[in-house]
């Protein structure tokens, strides 16, 4: 029988020390051939030495535990070793793929050494639908996180850089070629158009009621009709009122 | 604002013109009633046009002029009364084919009766504007403070909910049981600090005030424990002025920001970097900086439940005069700067 070979990947130096301890307990016969501290060594330690075996943090810096899976499916087999990830275990719950919960106990280490064994004793190949489960998880992983709009404007405040998250943002209010930016108690300038703005917000927060204004839905406390016909917004903690144009008077209809 | 004319809706004056009809109808009645005037039509036409002359001036001109001096609404309306008889009388006597001088003798009573309803029914329209005012006011405030009552409780499950990140707990633990193989007197001093820090962090164990010198402890625990699991990645300096570490400063309101450095700036980027902590004390706020050269905030990153956690129990604790404040640091990463004022408690 040839022997089995093995890379750790895991940020923590002391973690990585630790299993690879363990392993030496458990399965002497188990050659350590690497160790990796983020994503992207574990690649090339990967690709270098193709190992039987890699044991993959899921939470490294550069490339992610997972991303890393997606990428060596076909080489080697994968066990996953997290601190917490309730949607990254759910999307495990398979045979193909084994999982870690930190702290490693040296039983639950034991059980997935002698399935590991098991699985390279039966078929030298690794499993080759893995990365479709992979690709499932990081699906699962990445739905809670990131939308997709714009959550934060970036805006120059003296000589630095301000961050002021969207949901502090009451309205934006177009200006020459630039946006006003007016929260609770603050206006600030930035170089954006108050077009690409209402491309990137959230259209389900940030309405579009004018030509040159765009308001925070979660602002607005009143919005009542003029004589003339168009619409006035009254916003919380602001004293003054916004004009709705007739051509977005409809987003208020449909309420 | 408090008198609410600016805001005169189609709603509002369909329903003062509707109201108007009404009286103008009574009024007819009663006139005819008294056999004043030349029959019920007659009547009613002149009453109606009289009626609607003065509503619509009156509402013409409060959407005009918006007076916010009630002796100016009382002038404004008194005007549109004497004009809208007038208007109003001509114009009923045009319809009806009546001749027009004001000079006649059936002129005056027209103007007396003119004068003395549209008083009163000028009265009741303020006196019902007054009213709904009142109620909007009172339902206006019932929503503020059920709101603010809203806010209060889901801020304080949010913090109940936010102490410790798993994350946190389990590679912590896994470090320490770790160590507790290979080195055992770091495994002590890294559980040590553990501890150090769930006494600040779990709610029931802290204390209700602390100082800022109290909070770089804990900070410095929670800082060391990093050391262990990330090496040479983190580097870390704590910059407060010793005069600073007995001001009084509320518990866990740095650590997140601190979390945050580390979690989203320092330990996703593969060389790790520098987190700066440091304290500005100035005549009236104490200001404390959070500096990390992470790999900083992408435009579209989550919010996080963290950031406006602290900016709320910065409004509950000090109202405007708390500030959280969020910059990119240079050349990479993130300053977060709290700022609290001086003297209060």
């Amino acid at each position: 029988m040839t022997q089995t070979k093995a890379i750790i990947a895991d940020d923590e130096e002391q973690l990585r020390i630790h299993l690879k301890s363990q392993l030496s307990d458990l399965w002497p016969e188990l050659i350590i051939c690497g160790e990796a501290e983020n994503g992207k060594e574990a690649l090339e330690l990967i690709e270098n030495y193709r190992p039987d075996v890699a044991f993959l943090d899921i939470k490294m810096p550069g490339l992610s535990g997972m991303e890393v899976a997606k990428r060596i499916a076909r080489i080697c087999r994968v066990v996953f070793i997290t601190a917490y990830d309730k949607y990254a275990v759910e999307a495990f719950d398979n045979e193909a793929i084994d999982y870690l919960l930190k702290p490693v106990t040296l039983d639950r280490l034991k059980k997935a050494v002698k399935r590991l064994q098991r699985q390279i004793a039966a078929s030298s190949k690794p499993p080759s639908d893995l990365s479709e489960i992979v690709e499932r998880a990081i699906a699962s992983l990445y739905k809670k996180g990131t939308s997709g709009y714009l959550r934060w404007i970036r805006a120059q405040h003296g000589d630095g850089v301000r961050l002021i998250p969207v949901d502090d943002v009451y309205y934006f209010q177009a200006s020459d070629k630039y946006t006003l930016v007016l929260t609770k108690e603050e206006e600030l300038l930035i170089k954006k158009a108050i077009k690409e703005l209402d491309d990137e917000l959230d259209p389900s927060q940030f309405w579009r009621i004018h030509r040159g204004t765009i308001v925070n839905a979660h602002c607005i406390t009143q919005v009542s009709r003029s004589l003339t016909g168009r619409g006035v917004v009254k916003l919380k903690d602001r004293p003054e009122l916004l004009t709705v144009s007739r051509r977005y008077i409809h987003t208020f209809r449909q309420m | 604002m408090e008198n609410g004319l600016e805001n005169i809706t189609r709603r509002h004056v369909f329903r003062s013109l509707s109201y108007t009809v009404l009286f103008s109808t009574v009024i007819a009645l009663v006139l005819t009633g008294i056999k004043f005037g030349g029959g019920f039509v007659d009547n009613f036409i002149i009453s109606q046009c009289i009626g609607i002359s003065i509503c619509s001036l009156a509402l013409t001109g409060l959407y005009l002029f918006k007076p916010a001096n009630p002796l100016f609404v009382l002038v404004l309306v008194m005007i549109a009364i004497i004009t809208g008889t007038v208007v109003g009388w001509t114009l009923g006597s045009i319809a009806l084919g009546l001749s027009i001088s004001l000079f006649e003798q059936r002129f005056i009573p027209v103007m007396i009766l003119g004068i003395m309803f549209g008083s009163i029914i000028s009265f009741f329209f303020s006196y019902r504007e007054r009213i709904s005012g009142a109620e909007a006011l009172i339902q206006e405030e019932r929503i503020k403070r059920l709101a603010n009552e809203k806010e209060m409780a889901e801020t304080s499950l949010r913090l109940l909910q936010a102490q410790i990140e798993p994350h946190f707990l389990f590679n912590t633990l896994s470090n320490i049981l770790s160590l507790l193989d290979t080195d055992l007197e770091r495994g002590k001093s890294m559980l040590a600090d553990f501890i150090h820090y769930l006494r600040t962090a779990l709610p029931k164990t802290r204390g209700k005030a602390t100082t800022i010198g109290q909070e770089m402890e804990m900070i410095h625990a929670y800082l060391n424990i990093f050391k262990v699991r990330m090496g040479d990645r983190l580097r870390y300096r704590l910059d407060i002025p010793e005069g600073m570490k007995d001001l009084p400063f509320p518990p866990m309101l740095l650590q997140p920001l601190v979390e945050n450095a580390i979690r989203h700036g320092l330990e996703p980027k593969i060389g790790g970097g520098e987190l700066v902590i440091r304290g500005h004390n100035k005549r009236d706020v104490t200001r404390l900086e959070v500096c990390d050269t992470g790999s900083g905030l992408n435009e579209h990153d989550s919010s996080g439940i963290g950031l406006s956690n602290i900016r709320e129990r910065l409004q509950s604790l000090y109202g405007n005069k708390g500030r959280l404040i969020l910059e990119e640091n240079r050349p990479s990463g993130l300053k977060a700067t709290i700022e609290v004022p001086h003297d209060t408690d």
